[in-house]
């Protein structure tokens, strides 16, 4: 309050009657040197006019400061700010020996982000281009499990979705899902050959689920991307009902060659993950389940680099004749050495990736002929 | 002379700064209760401008309802991946604010910080479960989905109505299509919509005519006075401010009551405003996830790290 004071003094050689309202000044003698003078006008100027300038100065200024204050963290709690009064207040007394605690800190740091809600978000030119490949096929869980991984997807940029169906023909379903999403997409399909042999709809089961999608689609790439062309690109293989964090996107995108990282619940474990030395390199894989396998890892555990994909035209799965548990090497044998993975997710301590399982739903009350009806698209 | 107009320049500086700053915050926070506008377009939140001087003629967007979703959770190997996808849809979604109650008598570290990077608005709670109610059979999460209603009405009891705001309660394993908070944004008091793969069917939902709901199509026990799923409706705040007594029971709820006796305390089958296109889309699925295959964890030589899944 005082330099306020004193910087209006210090304007005026005369401190008294030039600003006309009486104000006092309290630091800074009048220039004349006659102390008398200067008590004795302070002593005469009336107390309350004193108050009233003091106040006057002295307010607008405190009151600048807090609402600045406001106005610079208001974008970013205008939201919340409500959230932030609650935890002082007492709980309301009927309901017993419950505890409901706000966690006030934890919504303020949730806010960092200011999302704007256009999906998805803008191509760069910059980032590599992440191809997520996606066998699918029809069952009654089928448009939920996209819908999801769709609504995962459609957080990360520069993603171009490859879905390829199990099909003879590609279905409605999926094309008008395809198109409301907005991603950017490439709709394929190819028909695992069926085993007519068997009663039914069963595929042959030689051929492991998935197989004849996967490598359809890295024909795809093959055929559209030159092998010379600078555009960087990682291609990864996500199933349909996985489940993927955001974070696992950005650590693949700055993949080399093929880079690798834990998956959870795969192998009957809580995670399988890739043994990591000391220096950073891969040399053997933490797994239960046939852990001397070429790559004991699973479908959702690594990514390619497209540059790499390209320059190995030969590089497919094996349709027949794998083992169990052998899929990925066969792919990956073609394209990689040990030496060469990359470890990712802080090397290879964090689980960024679920292979989740969704149980098949119970439709007994659809009885033989089918109850609901079939054109309501579920 | 000059130096007198100087002072009192510099007097009125301050107050002049002032009113400039709080016309800017007024014009820049979202106005007071606006009405529940028409048919959600793809919610935009703007980035918050801090002009100094604003423009006199700019009128603010009226603001969307916030929608509240009310997820209960508890511990299990699949936890953090139901609740990181069930995030992913979530941040899709303007204005939604999660309200997420934990069964357990703490705080759950997993929890904490899942929440602290979630990247939407949350609030985590948690209330326990008893211990007798924890059998087959009898219905669950009500003492969280409970606790999650008694936040949000004190939340909001010193508030004057009316008070925009729609709750719906998230299962934390179901699928959600973001259409469907389009749908429930215009929500004025009870809205329903039809469900998938529930009941026993591919889909279960409220028969419609007329822009009334007149009948459930369920699969199971269609007699009941309200026959829909738990994710098959979303209520206005307005509807559950002005129901204070309005919980989810245990006592007397026989099973599969849970969501009609709680409707029928705030709602009648009239007044239900069907959406989806009068009840004839699935934009909500009851997925619910395998238990994990965890045969091959070992009981000795543990892991020499311990990761969080």
């Amino acid at each position: 309050m005082a330099w306020s004071v004193m910087g209006l003094c210090g304007e005026s050689p005369n401190p008294g009657p030039s600003l006309g309202k009486g104000v006092a000044c309290l630091c800074v003698p009048a220039t004349q040197g006659n102390e008398e003078l200067w008590v004795q006008s302070v002593l005469e100027m009336p107390k309350r006019r004193d108050i009233l300038a003091i106040v006057l100065i002295v307010l607008p200024w405190t009151l600048l400061i807090t609402v600045w204050h406001q106005s610079t963290i208001a974008p970013l709690l205008a939201v919340h700010k409500d959230d932030g009064g609650d935890s002082q207040r007492d709980l309301a007394a009927g309901l017993d020996s419950k505890e409901y605690c706000l966690s006030e800190r934890d919504i303020v740091e949730v806010v960092r982000t200011e999302y704007v809600y256009t999906r998805p978000p803008p191509w760069s030119d910059t980032l590599p281009t992440i191809h997520v490949i996606t066998p699918t096929y029809s069952r009654p869980v089928q448009k939920a499990e996209l819908t999801r991984l769709a609504n995962t997807l459609l957080h990360v940029p520069n993603l171009h979705w490859i879905l390829v169906e199990d099909s003879q023909r590609r279905t409605p379903l999926i094309t008008r899902l395809l198109r409301d999403t907005g991603l950017n997409y490439t709709h394929l399909n190819v028909e695992t050959p069926r085993n007519y042999k068997l009663r039914g709809d069963m595929r042959d089961p030689r051929i492991p689920r998935g197989t004849m999608q996967r490598n359809l689609a890295l024909r795809w790439l093959r055929e559209t991307f030159n092998k010379n062309s600078s555009q960087p690109g990682i291609v990864y293989f996500a199933d349909d009902d996985n489940t993927y964090s955001l974070e696992l996107f950005e650590e693949m995108r700055s993949t080399r060659k093929v880079s690798v990282w834990p998956v959870a619940f795969v192998g009957g474990l809580r995670y399988e993950s890739p043994h990591v030395n000391a220096a950073g390199k891969v040399y053997g894989w933490k797994t239960v389940f046939d852990p001397h396998r070429p790559f004991a890892i699973d479908m959702a555990g690594f990514a390619v680099n497209l540059r790499l994909i390209l320059h190995r035209p030969q590089a497919y799965f094996k349709l027949r004749g794998v083992k169990g548990g052998y899929q990925e090497s066969s792919l990956l044998r073609e394209l990689v050495t040990l030496n060469d993975l990359e470890p990712r997710a802080a090397n290879c301590t964090k689980i960024l990736v679920w292979h989740t399982r969704t149980e098949k739903p119970v439709l007994v009350n659809e009885g033989k002929k089918g109850f609901t009806d079939p054109n309501v698209e579920i | 002379m000059k130096s007198l107009l100087f002072s009192r320049f510099l007097l009125l500086l301050p107050w002049v700064l002032i009113v400039i700053i709080v016309l800017d915050i007024d014009s820049s926070r979202a106005p007071l209760p606006a009405r529940v506008p028409s048919g959600g377009g793809a919610g935009r939140g703007e980035p918050r401008s801090s002009a100094a001087r604003p423009p006199p003629q700019r009128r603010p967007e009226a603001a969307l309802p916030t929608i509240y979703a009310i997820t209960p959770t508890y511990s299990r190997p699949v936890q953090k991946a139901e609740l990181t996808r069930l995030a992913n849809t979530f941040r899709q979604v303007a204005r939604l604010h999660w309200i997420l109650v934990e069964d357990a008598a703490a705080r759950s570290e997993l929890v904490t910080r899942f929440v602290a990077g979630a990247g939407l608005p949350c609030t985590h709670l948690h209330v326990p479960t008893p211990r007798r109610y924890k059998r087959p059979g009898l219905p669950r999460a009500t003492e969280q989905r409970n606790a999650g209603l008694a936040w949000l009405r004190q939340r909001h009891q010193h508030l004057p109505p009316p008070q925009p705001g729609v709750l719906f309660f998230a299962d934390d394993d179901n699928t959600y299509s973001l259409e469907l908070f389009q749908e429930m944004r215009t929500t004025r008091k009870v809205s329903v919509w039809p469900v998938g793969l529930v009941g026993g069917r591919r889909y279960e939902r409220p028969v419609v005519e007329n822009g009334k709901v007149v009948g459930w199509y369920t699969g199971w026990r269609a007699d009941r006075p309200f026959a829909i799923d738990m994710a098959g409706f979303a209520v206005s705040l307005q509807v559950i401010l002005s129901h204070p007594k309005a919980v989810f029971k245990r006592r007397g709820s026989q099973p599969g009551m849970q969501e009609s006796d709680f409707l029928k305390q705030i709602t009648t089958v009239e007044e239900l405003e069907p959406k989806a296109n009068n009840c004839t889309k699935v934009l909500v699925w009851h997925t619910r996830t395998e238990k994990v295959n965890l045969a091959n964890e070992p009981k000795y030589h543990l892991d020499t790290v311990t990761i969080e899944v």
